[in-house]
């Protein structure tokens, strides 16, 4: 993509600059942020999300992780004030996240594409365009690249209600992109991808934090996120119950793995002789890591039985 | 036609003004508050008044950071949604409906069937607008909350001002197309459903046309002819009427102003006093209009061609007096003249005195203050038309018309010193709301009075140079039949200037209409921020009945009505007093007075925050065919921005308050 608009920059950091706590490598703060849901009557329904601290820098690639019902999507919402906390605070480039300035530098990819069905791709990319401060060719110029980066190009001319899901969803990210943001949200991106779509959604994730730019996102398919998270949360019931990078978080230290090939049942106790001897074809001793739906269902299962705040396995600010 | 009073647009530019703030402060306090009262249901009263303090504080940002681009851009999304709702098209189904089944009913055979058409049109184009921009209005916002695509704009850097007032203008500009190829085909059905021609029956010739008897002066079919008609001829049955065509002689001196239309001329002659004797064909109006008269050929040969229908499309420029005042039987000034005992007051009445009483001295007075020749386009007859009330103590012949009179008085600056003039009476019949044309004279005889009475000069006098000298002028308007009465107000009686263009005064007209439908607009999305659809609907219709009787409302409230208040009048009723019965004093009366007070004043206040409907509605003066004066004009547009300002404050603050995701 040809994107970069070297106005666009200026204004927002003369704002950030103004907030002297602003530290520009962070990007998204969460200070205890608690969002209770209340009925029309002001009855507590559910706390969605309990006294949540979080700092997510800039440059990687943030999974929110959790079942249904978490708290994830409200985390996000949070974060784009189109829900206003009960209490503590939601900083994103370290202004409040009620700012509407801030959406300069934001994507947001809805859980569902909530877009204007009677539109055209084409048609919906514009005008979601010009909502941003662009000029009229570099708006063009962005439709038509992020058309044909989400593989839209075929379908441009058609209106989006007879679009598949699948499709919603692409075109849902190239709007979430129009903007070419800093900061990206997605909630559940790759959710109605086919498995290209969704190789592609990760190419293009990663891709994305190679340029520099951060995303946050949330999901439970964990091997999307195992693949190409650096760091996660994991969320249960609204709590935090797990903060640290994938790597560490995954990584059982007092175990060894052998990979072998070609050996017959009766080699075993050969090859454990072999091994205690330093014996036998090693080909390959690592330190093996648990998948990460071993360790996501670990926490949910320690939950259940122990509720309350879990004892961090890694370092939970670690970097 | 009742025209209320009226200020000009630089006397209420400045309570206008007034009035803009008002609306503002009112709409930002009111989404302050509605924004508090729902914060507070969702965060508990201490949180929302954190969240309300943070909105306020983003308000003025708010307000420089609104982009035309962005406003633009939303409401061009709003046309493409309006338009895929197919309620545009519904409406427009049901206006062409309408014209297409209507024009079955419309009797353009009646007294003045051009009234019946438009006052069709203007209503039903109306009705429909201000229905179709309430619907599309009312929907947009709570769809897009409930489909959730909201989520994706309120994550752009999108104002909620733009969300707004993107919609006020989408929304408008589609109802302004809308409105305004229903005013070309209303126009055109209007024109279509008036226009006819007629031929002469049975022969064109002027030569066929019968006879009639000088003694009788009657036609053929036992009406009553003009004064100096010699032949006369029916024409065709065409739209439910026919004309009767008459052949005239006009009469007129070497040095009189010789008739100006002559295409309607039969012959010329030269009478044995070197007079000169104009035979013509007239057409005699019947409803509402007449017809241009062309001959073709001479002598024998002459043939009458008529032309389309004329006068009915007509835009009059009333030139009212600045002010009436009533004088009572004894000459006394009096406010509302005399009381017939009719229950609505918009007219006053003068008696004509009695058999018993024959001399009374019960007249109006219209004082005009402004009269110059410039106003009146320097003609030297100046048409001045009335339409009076009638009341009659005996009945008598119903169809015999009531005498009155008028004359002209200057108003001398001091009455003690001065001289004035007071012109001769001039007698008109009448019967009841006629609207009737006297063409006045500029020169009119009458005398020179010295301040103690006495005659000095009698002779004929100009009107603006002798009677008006000082610009000023009384009309006063007797009644002259015994027993009889003749109702008046100010609107009633005024000298018509050069008519304006119809088109153009059509054209008015429907911008009265666009008014309130811009009105409406700006309603249904502000109300929208924060109510569902159908009570957003509910809300505005509300408002809409409360906006056309604002001025009964307010007069409601600021006159003392004998019987008290809402709560003082339940309590006579439930107690079975009536109206004049003085209650004990006591704490409960004071308190029930006290309460009355705010009710009514709460109810006043209310009545200038509702939009004023009636003040942009132009329908009667397009119906009846007066001009719709700019200053009108500029009142309701300068109101129509006014609100549309204050309630898209009223949206912001609502929207602003309110949590999208929720
Ligand atoms: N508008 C709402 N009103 C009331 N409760 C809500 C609302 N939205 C979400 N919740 C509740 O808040 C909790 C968290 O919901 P959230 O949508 O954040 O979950 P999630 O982690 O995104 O789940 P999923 O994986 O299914 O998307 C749930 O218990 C849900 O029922
Ligand atoms: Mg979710």
């Amino acid at each position: 993509m040809s994107t970069d608009t070297p106005v666009k920059d200026d204004k927002p950091r003369r704002l950030e600059q103004s907030n002297p706590d602003y530290d520009p490598n962070i990007v998204v703060e969460a200070q205890n942020l608690t969002k209770v849901y209340r009925d029309f009557w002001g009855r507590q329904k559910v706390r969605a999300l309990q006294a949540l601290d979080l700092e997510i820098k800039k440059g990687e690639i943030f999974g929110l992780l959790g079942p249904n019902g978490s708290g994830k999507s409200t985390t996000i919402k949070l974060l784009l004030g189109l829900l206003f906390p009960t209490s503590g605070r939601a900083l994103v480039f370290g202004k409040d996240a009620s700012e509407v300035s801030k959406n300069e530098r934001i994507g947001y990819l809805p859980e569902e594409s909530y877009l204007y069905k009677f539109l055209t791709a084409e048609e919906t990319l514009d005008f979601y365009g010009r909502l941003f401060d662009m000029p009229a060719k570099v708006r063009k110029e962005r439709v038509n690249a992020l058309i044909e980066k989400v593989g839209l190009t075929w379908a441009k001319r058609r209106q989006l209600k007879e679009y598949s899901k699948g499709m919603t969803r692409r075109i849902g990210l190239a709007q979430a992109l129009i903007n070419d943001p800093d900061l990206i949200l997605l909630d559940e991106p790759t959710s109605g991808l086919d498995p290209l779509g969704t190789r592609e959604m990760k190419d293009m994730i990663i891709e994305l934090r190679d340029q520099g730019k951060t995303v946050v996102m949330c999901s439970h398919l964990l091997a999307d996120v195992q693949d190409v998270c650096d760091r996660i949360a994991i969320l249960y019931q609204g709590e935090l119950k797990e903060l640290g990078r994938v790597d560490s978080l995954l990584k059982v230290s007092d175990e060894t793995q052998v990979l072998a090939k070609g050996l017959t049942p009766e080699a075993y106790d050969d090859i454990r002789a072999a091994v205690a001897k330093h014996g036998g074809e090693v080909l390959g001793i690592d330190n093996p890591k648990s998948t990460l739906e071993d360790l996501f269902l670990d926490i949910v299962r320690e939950s259940q039985a122990r509720p309350g705040h879990r004892t961090s396995r890694a370092d939970g600010s670690s970097d | 036609m009742v025209v209320e009073e009226f200020p000009n647009f630089l006397e209420w530019v400045g309570p206008g003004l007034l009035l803009l703030l008002g609306i503002s402060v009112a709409g930002a306090i009111l989404g302050i508050f509605l924004g508090y009262v729902v914060a507070s249901f969702k965060h508990g009263p201490f949180e929302a008044f954190y969240v309300v303090a943070k909105v306020i504080s983003e308000a003025i940002p708010d307000a420089f950071g609104t982009s035309p681009r962005r406003i633009l851009a939303i409401a061009r999304l709003s046309i493409k949604e309006a338009m895929r709702r197919r309620v545009i098209l519904v409406t427009f189904a049901i206006f062409a409906g309408a014209l297409l089944f209507g024009g079955w009913f419309m009797n353009a055979g009646s007294d003045n069937p051009d009234q019946i058409y438009v006052n069709f049109v203007l209503w039903g184009t109306q009705l429909l607008i201000l229905l179709m921009g309430m619907l599309i209005s009312a929907f947009s916002l709570p769809e897009d909350i409930k489909n959730k695509t909201i989520y994706t704009i309120v994550t752009k850097p999108v104002r909620a001002t733009e969300i707004v007032i993107g919609r006020i203008f989408g929304f408008g500009a589609l109802a302004t197309a809308l409105l305004a190829l229903m005013a070309l085909i209303s126009f055109a059905f209007v024109w279509r459903g008036l226009s006819h021609d007629h031929e002469i029956v049975d022969s064109q010739k002027v030569s066929a046309f019968y006879d009639i008897d000088p003694e009788t002066r009657l036609s053929n079919r036992g009406k009553r002819v003009s004064p100096n008609a010699i032949k006369a001829a029916e024409t065709t049955f065409e739209s439910g009427h026919r004309h009767r065509v008459e052949l005239v002689e006009d009469i007129r001196k070497p040095d009189e102003k010789q008739p100006e239309d002559t295409s309607n001329i039969v012959s010329q002659t030269i009478g044995p006093d070197g007079q000169i004797i104009y035979h013509r064909v007239i057409v005699i109006p019947t409803a509402g209009h007449t017809h241009r008269v062309t001959i073709n050929g001479t002598g024998d040969d002459a043939t009458v061609e008529l032309g389309p229908a004329t006068g009915y499309f007509r835009a009059r420029v009333p030139v009212y007096s600045d002010g009436i005042q009533f004088f009572d039987r004894q000459g006394a000034p009096n406010k509302r003249g005399i009381d017939v005992g009719k229950e609505w007051g918009y007219r006053g009445y003068v008696d004509g005195g009695s058999r018993l009483a024959p001399n009374s001295l019960s007249k109006a007075d219209f004082m005009f203050s402004d009269f110059d020749a410039s106003v009146l386009g320097d003609e030297t007859i100046l048409p001045l038309e009335m339409s009076l009330g009638v009341f009659r103590t005996y009945k008598g012949d119903i169809e015999k018309r009531v005498i009155g009179s008028i004359q002209f008085e200057s108003v001398p600056e001091d009455p003690a010193s001065q001289n004035r003039f007071q012109s001769d009476s001039i007698v008109f019949e009448t019967n009841e709301f006629q609207i009737q044309t006297l063409p006045i004279s500029r020169k009119q005889p009458g005398r020179l009075i010295a301040p103690d009475g006495s005659t000095i000069e009698q002779g004929v006098f100009d009107l603006f140079d002798d009677y008006a000298k000082n610009k000023k002028l009384n009309l006063v308007l007797r009644c002259e039949d015994y027993n009889q009465y003749i109702g008046v107000a100010r609107a009633d009686v005024y000298f018509r200037a050069t008519d304006d263009l119809y088109w153009a005064n059509f054209f008015k007209g429907y911008l009265g209409i666009w008014c309130q439908m811009m009105v409406v607009i700006a309603m249904g999305v502000s109300f929208s921020t924060f109510l569902s659809a159908p009570i957003t609907m509910l809300a505005t219709i509300v408002t809409m009945i409360v906006g056309f009787f604002t001025p009964f409302i307010r007069t409601m409230t600021q006159e003392d009505v004998a019987g008290g208040g809402p709560i003082e009048s339940l309590f006579r009723l439930v107690t079975q007093k009536n109206m004049e019965v003085t209650l004990e004093t006591g704490i409960g009366t004071t308190l029930m007075e006290q309460s009355d007070n705010l009710l009514v004043g709460g109810l006043s206040t209310l009545t200038y925050l509702a939009p004023n409907f009636a003040q942009m509605n132009f329908a009667d003066f397009l119906t009846y065919g007066y001009s719709i004066d700019s200053q009108r004009l500029l009142v309701a547009i300068a109101l129509t921005l006014a609100f549309c300002f204050g309630l898209s404050i009223l949206g912001y603050f609502c929207l602003k308050t309110r949590e999208i995701a929720k």
